[in-house]
């Protein structure tokens, strides 16, 4: 079985995939939807920190807070 | 004919906006400078002989919007009706930004795609089949360089004749029930893997996204808790050092000179006509205005530092390693782009706050904002660091981090008095690509800036100097005051009941009071008032001022002690800020309670600072507390206890809000 985690758990360098994402705030989900954040897409940590991390989603790099890189679950 | 310029955040809009119109709006390498559009025609080289307006939007990633500015994109695209669009593709970041534009070729409207930052593409090795690219998305695709006007001519071009044109979609949303969550979600998806498609098929890519890169230890490094934020600290501190301490009072050495020399000339062909007029005219006019230009070369500076920071990327990183710590105080990382803007000028610091999608944050903010002292607070800082601390830079640095600490400070209270709502704030931010800053642009931002300060000097600060001269010149019945007599001219007796105020900080004569009251209309004018009501006008050049003086005549003339000079300092740098700036927080806050609220905070604000700085300096220096200290502490008291019964208030009207939603909620459970 796969195993399933939040963003901020996942290893730095290795590329996973997008499970689920629930921010509890639609509107944020749908944002996340539009930068190419959601389920089946590729997401790379690049570096993490005890309250943030730098994930590449696409061909961008963006700066999440824990509160959003805990929403977002890969595996 | 209307052209409108629409693409992601950050792919260089109004860059290409400035090129093509020969404007120079505000540019920066992140995502979120451009908060409102704006319109130009296009330049005449660009446009030919027809009349071509181009629009340029704020940046947005769907049609869809999550903040107001995309908000304002969508809706100028959707009910404007342009001629054209130009739509600006990142083309380092392919994969998004076809998404909006699969979005934009649905209109009708005819599209041209610029595919913009091909200089960048072409360092990584990444290679876009542009004729492909245009025979799937069934537009013109042309590659450019906006900060090089690359490709612009041609791409231009074309938007032009296609104008009026019916755009055929390449991929076309079915027709679903929009109010269908689940149904809109789809749609979203298959659209994406249209552009997957696409981008598989005409993008190669020799250097995989997902690699770390050098870039990427950078930033590693500057959004680190605690190596970033020294990092932070360390590059503000240089900035502030160079254009204040440095480089800045070099230059601004010899300006003073000049303009001493201008100021002799005018007194001497001035010689033989009346007394009054000379005075008016050489000490008022060019002596006021003269103090005020003399520090000019400080602000330049400053606008040169300010936009190589904002031109290279590093403004997304600060807002990255801030957000933790302006979280705790109830702001957002985003707070802190519109602080640094801050030290150039408060206005654009106050439209910044848009990009702060929580209510609460963005007001908060706005109201914040302002105690950075801002680059016509400048002159303010150095005339007292110059008179009574002999240029010691630490005057500019306390006044820049206390500045700081009152942001987070009035953080801590507006959470407090407008109850802890809970609410997630999240925060996402995307770090750009370092790039090497452009000196050009820096230059440019920087002439602006001085012409603006010039135009100031000449229009608003040369007025209420004038006026300024005149009435202390004058008495109530248009006698020319007598020397020795001018606590009887006109400006004496205004300013005396304010100056009574003032009392318990140390500067309660009404010379002081009138300088901070004339602030209120532009910041300079505390220099500029100043250097009227008391005739000095070097104030830079205070060693040669030493020499010839024996003692420092400005310090001097003002009668105020180091501690009396710092309070009134702070004061005239945390009370409100220009009008023109209380303007801007007017029409970003959109409540009136709020505006209130923040003109209030900062009034008590800087009277509270001076309060504290007078009575315990002097309680320090001389073993006892200064006049005024039992009325002062009441006034302060009182501006304690209003905070207090505002809270008590706000938090009250906040719990009767869901005391009521409770109550409809319990009607309907018995209801059912």
């Amino acid at each position: 079985m796969e195993e399933k985690m939040a963003l901020l758990d996942a290893e730095v360098g290795k590329t996973y995939t997008v499970k689920e994402i629930n921010t509890d705030d639609d509107d944020m989900n749908a944002f996340l939807f539009r930068l190419g954040c959601y389920t089946g897409e590729p997401i790379t940590l690049v570096s993490k920190k005890k309250k943030s991390c730098i994930a590449v989603i696409k061909d961008g790099r963006y700066n999440l807070d824990n509160i959003l890189s805990e929403a977002i679950i890969v595996g | 004919m209307r052209i409108a310029f629409a693409g992601n955040p950050n792919s260089g809009k109004t860059t290409m906006y400035n090129a093509l119109t020969g404007r120079s709006e505000k540019v920066g390498n992140w995502g979120g400078v451009t908060v409102g559009s704006k319109e130009f025609k296009l330049k005449k080289e660009y446009a030919g002989n027809k009349e071509v307006i181009a629009v340029d939007l704020p940046g947005a990633y769907s049609m869809s919007p999550f903040t107001p500015e995309e908000g304002i994109t969508s809706e100028y695209v959707r009910t404007a009706n342009p001629d054209a669009i130009v739509n600006i593709v990142d083309a380092t970041n392919l994969s998004r930004s076809l998404f909006f534009t699969t979005q934009l070729l649905e209109l009708g409207i005819p599209v041209v795609v610029a595919l913009n930052k091909t200089d960048i593409n072409e360092k990584e090795g990444t290679k876009i089949d542009t004729a492909k690219l245009s025979a799937k998305l069934n537009c013109p695709v042309f590659e450019t360089v906006s900060t090089e006007n690359k490709g612009l001519s041609e791409m231009i071009a074309t938007a032009i004749s296609l104008a009026g044109t019916l755009q055929e979609a390449p991929y076309l949303q079915a027709d679903i029930d929009l109010h269908d969550k689940n149904a809109v979600d789809a749609e979203d998806r298959k659209r994406y893997d249209f552009v997957n498609k696409i981008v598989a098929a005409v993008e190669k890519r020799k250097v995989l996204s997902a690699e770390s890169t050098a870039q990427d230890k950078v930033d590693t490094v500057l959004t680190n808790p605690i190596a970033g934020i020294l990092a932070f600290a360390a590059v503000m501190w240089f900035v502030f050092w160079v254009s204040q301490a440095w480089l800045g009072p070099l230059v601004a050495d010899w300006l003073v000179g000049w303009i001493e020399m201008f100021q002799e000339w005018v007194a001497g062909q001035l010689e033989n006509s009346p007394a009054i007029l000379s005075a008016l005219l050489a000490d008022g006019i060019v002596g006021g205005v003269g103090a005020v230009v003399g520090f000019l070369p400080l602000v330049m500076v400053m606008y040169f530092l300010i936009a190589l920071l904002e031109d290279c990327g590093y403004m997304a990183r600060v807002s990255a390693v801030m957000d933790p710590i302006f979280k705790r105080v109830g702001l957002s990382g985003k707070s802190v782009i519109p602080v640094v803007i801050g030290t150039g000028c408060g206005i654009p610091a106050i439209m910044a706050c848009r990009t702060i999608r929580d209510e609460r944050e963005r007001r908060a903010t706005t109201m914040l904002t302002t105690f950075i002292p801002c680059g016509a607070k400048i002159p303010v800082i150095a005339l007292f660091a110059g008179a009574f601390f002999n240029g010691a830079g630490w005057v500019s640095t306390v006044s820049y981090f206390l500045g700081l600490a009152l942001i987070f400070l009035g953080a801590l209270m507006i959470k407090g008095i407008t109850g802890y709502k809970y609410r997630k704030s999240f925060f996402i931010m995307e770090l750009p690509k370092w790039k090497a800053p452009s000196l050009k642009f820096a230059f440019k931002s920087m002439m602006e800036r001085a012409k603006a300060y010039i135009i100031k000097a000449a229009t608003i600060i040369l007025i209420c100097n004038t006026v300024v001269q005149v009435m202390q010149t004058f008495d109530w019945h248009f006698q020319v005051v007598e020397e020795g007599a001018e606590n009887t001219s006109i400006l004496a007796s205004i300013a005396s009941p304010f100056a009574i105020l003032l009392i318990p900080l140390g500067f309660g004569v009404w010379q002081l009071a009138a300088a901070a009251i004339t602030g209120f209309i532009a910041k300079e004018n505390v220099v500029g008032t100043l250097a009227v009501v008391y005739a000095l006008t070097n104030f830079i050049d205070v060693e040669e001022l030493e020499m010839t003086g024996g003692a420092n005549t400005v310090a001097m003339t003002m009668g105020l002690t180091s501690v009396t000079a710092l309070a009134y300092l702070f004061f005239n740098l945390y009370t409100p800020p220009c009008f023109a700036a209380i303007g801007a927080m007017n029409s970003e806050m959109k409540s009136r309670g709020w505006l209130w609220g923040a003109i209030g905070l900062q009034m008590a604000t800087g009277y509270t600072i001076a309060f504290l700085v007078n009575q315990f300096g002097t309680l320090i220096t001389e073993g006892h507390f200064a006049a005024g200290f039992v009325p002062g502490a009441i006034a302060v008291a009182c501006f304690v206890i209003a905070i207090i019964m505002i809270g008590k208030r706000v938090r009250a009207h906040f719990d009767e809000q869901y005391e009521l939603h409770k109550k409809t909620k319990a009607a309907v459970t018995t209801a059912a």
